[in-house]
């Protein structure tokens, strides 16, 4: 898990640096099942330039992405435009566990408590994309042993799982 | 590294190298109050100042918002509810006069208004919707058109609040204040509202029994570059009114500092607006249109002179105002990158019209007595601009614009003689090159023409309304040119200065005629000008701002009478200081200098200075409470907010007396709030 993030942070800061002020725009989610907790964690890596443009979109003022404030707006944020609905069509109530700013990007932790998800649990994933038309997310599952990729964009907000 | 990884980091590399040139995505500095424009601001005297240092300012009205402008200074000489009194670069601006205001997209200034030329009524801010302030000063920027050759400020309300708000103030002097504010999910959207109510009665003898009752909803989709919002306003209020009073009087003892001479004078003030904006924005344009419709009602009692133009009745007067403004912007960008910079060119659209009845009333305990000149006035311009912004390298960046502005005045005038319709239009060129930056300092050079309109009164006017003598027309339109060098600097870590040279003529200026109450076309005038201003941020809890400026005014041309400006501003100068440590306590102090006035062309009279010195003391008591404890003059000293220099005749006086008239500076006062956030 640290490995990936860490994978994930480097990412991304190429993807800065080759493009200058961001014309590509990317982000990257990791879901995996923790056997020793029995929760399912998840793990998102954004640009922090994406989400304060993306605050400062919202609510016209700009934000520290270090304050309080910023994490209650982005919470807000996240917590809309990213959920899981389980295959009877139920959502899956998906714990805010907090986040870490560091120079160049913004991690979020969030956890389904005591839950492993189940094959064709659909994810909607619209995180950025509403904003960065040209924003793609890349989602890693791991769930039992495989890892399965999925790719989320403007055309695709919401997919599932195998 | 995994194949799945492969084609991200691939797209990763090969990406384009392109850059939003929108200001929206612009990469700022976010730990200090201020911005950091480098590289971003066409001039060293433009800026941004964000919303929380808009919430850390004490202010007593809320015009003074834009005293967060450096050199702006923003005051009062009638009761509270009039337009404010602003001062900037080396003009007294009267009501607003050649500063552009809007809020949210809709222009504040009033033309050919009925007391004074821009009227700018800020009375209807609710501070904390501001989410951010915009100042340029100069007339460099092609988007900027009519009233902005000093200045143009422009406050943006929120879509969303992150938290509701619900406040609670009481103060010294009758201050009460009360304001509820949130914003919810709607929809697809967000609906926001505020409401706000309001009493204020000052430390005058008559106490100004201000009241206000404001509102504001809106409801927006989307971001603020990618969406639309739509919003309703409305504003109404009354007061009382302590206009100027002669130093003679007070010197001698007949009259007190806060006491006011006709105690009828006063005014009621509406203003309600429907406006909306739509915005869409991507990797290679961006697009912007908003419209407005704003229906302003003003209710005026002022007096000046007191008893010397009719000793029996007194020499009150109205000036009404009654208007319906409505108006489209819009504007289209086409951002284009090359490998060594990038380009931005902006085509833009401005139509306003204004549906004006006013007039000029000689009243006694606000019961009309005559009428001087009553007009319906149809007044509709249009303006069109072209603006390239050029990135050519590292280091260097032009800013080339034109804009074309035509005006259309029709007055019908209670007399026929001053009816009749008048045209004029002009073009107005911008230039501006931008070096730097090198160890984070940019140099600026500016140069370019703006104007100002003049009263449609007066276009079309061949009779005094008063004497029934002939009257010369005005130009509906006056040029004004400017020439700017400037040095932006941040250099030093956590040290943003800028240092700016300028001189700014004017083909004619626009003065305040203190005994008439109204302002009159005026000499051709030249200021030159030079404004420091620097924010330090010395610690995480720290932050200290320094704002110097100093401007020669003067009128071109030989005149017996002298070349003096009458109120034109020269020194000024704001030292603040802000404090947010760790914990629950903050505060900040600003102390404020408003330097000396000619107050006649001949500088043989001169106002003093005024110093005034506020402080700020916040405990947040848990997350989501807190407790302001807010003070103003804490010095109490006893200056002028504004001085002016003319005749005026008391009653019992046998002949009028040329003497200072001053409104005073209020007392020491005290505010405590009270702020929910939920």
């Amino acid at each position: 898990m640290k490995r990936w993030r860490t994978l994930a942070a480097t990412l991304l800061a190429c993807a800065s640096m080759a493009a200058g002020a961001h014309n590509f725009h990317m982000g990257i989610a990791d879901i995996s099942y923790n056997a020793a907790s029995g929760s399912t964690e998840v793990v998102h890596t954004y640009t922090g330039h994406d989400v304060e443009a993306l605050l400062a979109n919202l609510y016209q003022r700009r934000f520290d992405l270090g304050q309080e404030d910023s994490e209650a707006a982005l919470r807000r944020y996240v917590e809309k435009q990213f959920y899981l609905v389980a295959p009877d069509g139920k959502r899956l109530r998906l714990n805010w566990v907090g986040m870490k700013v560091n120079a160049d990007n913004v991690v979020i932790f969030q956890e389904i408590e005591h839950t492993r998800l189940a094959p064709a649990t659909r994810i909607h994933n619209q995180l950025l994309i509403d904003f960065l038309p040209s924003q793609r997310n890349t989602l890693n599952v791991q769930n039992s042993g495989s890892i399965q990729t999925l790719i989320f964009d403007h055309q695709n907000t919401e997919l599932p799982i195998r | 590294m995994t194949p799945r990884y492969l084609p991200l980091f691939l797209a990763a590399l090969f990406s384009a190298t392109a850059a939003h040139a929108d200001d929206i995505f612009q990469r700022v500095l976010v730990d200090g109050s201020r911005l950091n424009q480098l590289g971003v601001a066409d001039s060293a005297n433009a800026g941004s100042v964000t919303q929380q240092q808009l919430a850390a300012r004490t202010s007593y009205r809320p015009g003074e918002l834009l005293e967060a402008v450096p050199g702006l200074i923003v005051s009062q000489h009638s009761g509270e509810g009039k337009a404010n009194q602003f001062y900037l670069r080396g003009f007294n601006l009267d009501h607003g006069t050649d500063l552009r205001t809007s809020v949210d997209e809709m222009p504040v200034n009033q033309r050919s208004h009925g007391h004074g030329q821009g009227w700018t009524d800020l009375n209807f801010l609710i501070p904390e919707l501001a989410m951010r302030l915009d100042y340029k000063k100069g007339p460099y920027a092609a988007a900027q058109g009519d009233f902005s050759s000093a200045g143009a400020a422009s406050i943006l309300y929120a879509n969303r609040l992150t938290q509701g708000i619900a406040s609670a103030g009481i103060g010294q002097n009758g201050f009460r204040r009360a304001l509820l504010a949130d914003s919810f999910d709607a929809g697809d959207g967000s609906l926001l509202y505020a409401l706000e109510a309001q009493h204020n009665d000052g430390p005058f003898t008559q106490p100004d029994r201000y009241h206000k009752l404001n509102g504001v909803l809106r409801y927006s989709q989307g971001y603020a570059n990618n969406g639309f919002n739509v919003t309703a306003m409305a504003y109404d209020a009354s007061w009382n009114a302590t206009d100027q009073i002669p130093l003679r009087a007070v010197q001698d003892g007949t009259l007190g500092r806060f006491d006011a001479i006709d105690a009828s004078d006063g005014g009621k003030a509406q203003r309600y607006s429907l406006s909306g904006a739509w915005r869409q924005t991507t990797d290679d344009i961006s697009s912007k249109v908003s419209a407005y419709v704003i229906a302003n009602r003003l209710a005026l009692f002022s007096n000046f002179t007191y008893a010397m133009d009719d000793p029996d009745n007194g020499d009150q007067f109205a000036q009404p105002d009654r208007r319906v403004t409505s108006g489209l912007e819009a504007s289209h960008t086409w951002h284009r990158h090359t490998d060594r910079g990038s380009s931005d060119t902006t085509i833009g659209l401005q139509l306003q019209n204004d549906n004006i009845h006013n007039g000029l009333y000689h009243t006694r305990q606000r019961q009309i007595l005559s009428t001087t000149r009553q007009d319906h006035i149809v007044e509709t311009s249009i303006g069109v601009y072209g603006e390239n912004s050029t990135r050519w390298s590292r280091s260097l960046r032009t800013v080339a614009g034109l804009r074309a502005d035509a005006y259309r005045f029709d007055v019908r005038s209670d007399r026929a003689a001053n009816s009749g319709q008048a045209s004029d239009h002009l073009f107005s060129p911008s230039l501006s090159v931008i070096a730097g930056p090198w160890r984070e300092t940019e140099a600026y050079v500016n140069i370019g023409n703006g104007f100002h309109s003049n009263d449609a009164r007066g276009t079309t006017i061949t009779l005094d309304p008063k004497t029934g003598e002939a009257a010369d027309k005005v130009t509906p339109l006056v040029r004004s040119r400017a020439l700017e060098l400037g040095l932006r600097s941040a250099a030093i870590a956590g040290l943003q200065t800028s240092l700016s040279l300028y001189r700014l003529d004017f083909d004619s200026e626009l003065l305040f005629i203190g005994d008439a109450g109204a302002t009159e076309a005026g000499r051709p005038s030249r200021r030159y000008g030079i404004e420091f201003s620097s924010y330090y941020k010395a610690a995480s809890w720290l932050s200290l701002d320094l704002d110097l400026a100093y401007a020669r005014a003067r009128s071109r041309g030989s005149d017996p009478a002298g070349d003096f400006i009458p109120g034109a501003i020269e020194g000024v100068a704001q030292l603040a200081m802000t404090l947010t440590p760790r914990g629950p306590w903050s505060g900040s102090l600003r102390l404020r200098y408003f330097g000396p006035r000619p107050l006649t062309e001949d500088n043989s009279v001169r106002s003093a200075a005024s110093v005034g010195l506020n402080g700020r003391l916040a405990y947040q008591i848990d997350k989501t409470l807190r407790v302001e404890l807010e003070g103003y003059n804490l010095a109490n000293r006893r200056d002028s907010a504004i001085d002016y220099y003319y005749a005026s005749r008391l009653p019992g006086e046998a002949q009028p007396v040329d003497d200072i008239h001053f409104h005073p500076v209020e007392s020491r006062s005290l505010r405590l709030t009270l702020v929910k956030n939920f």
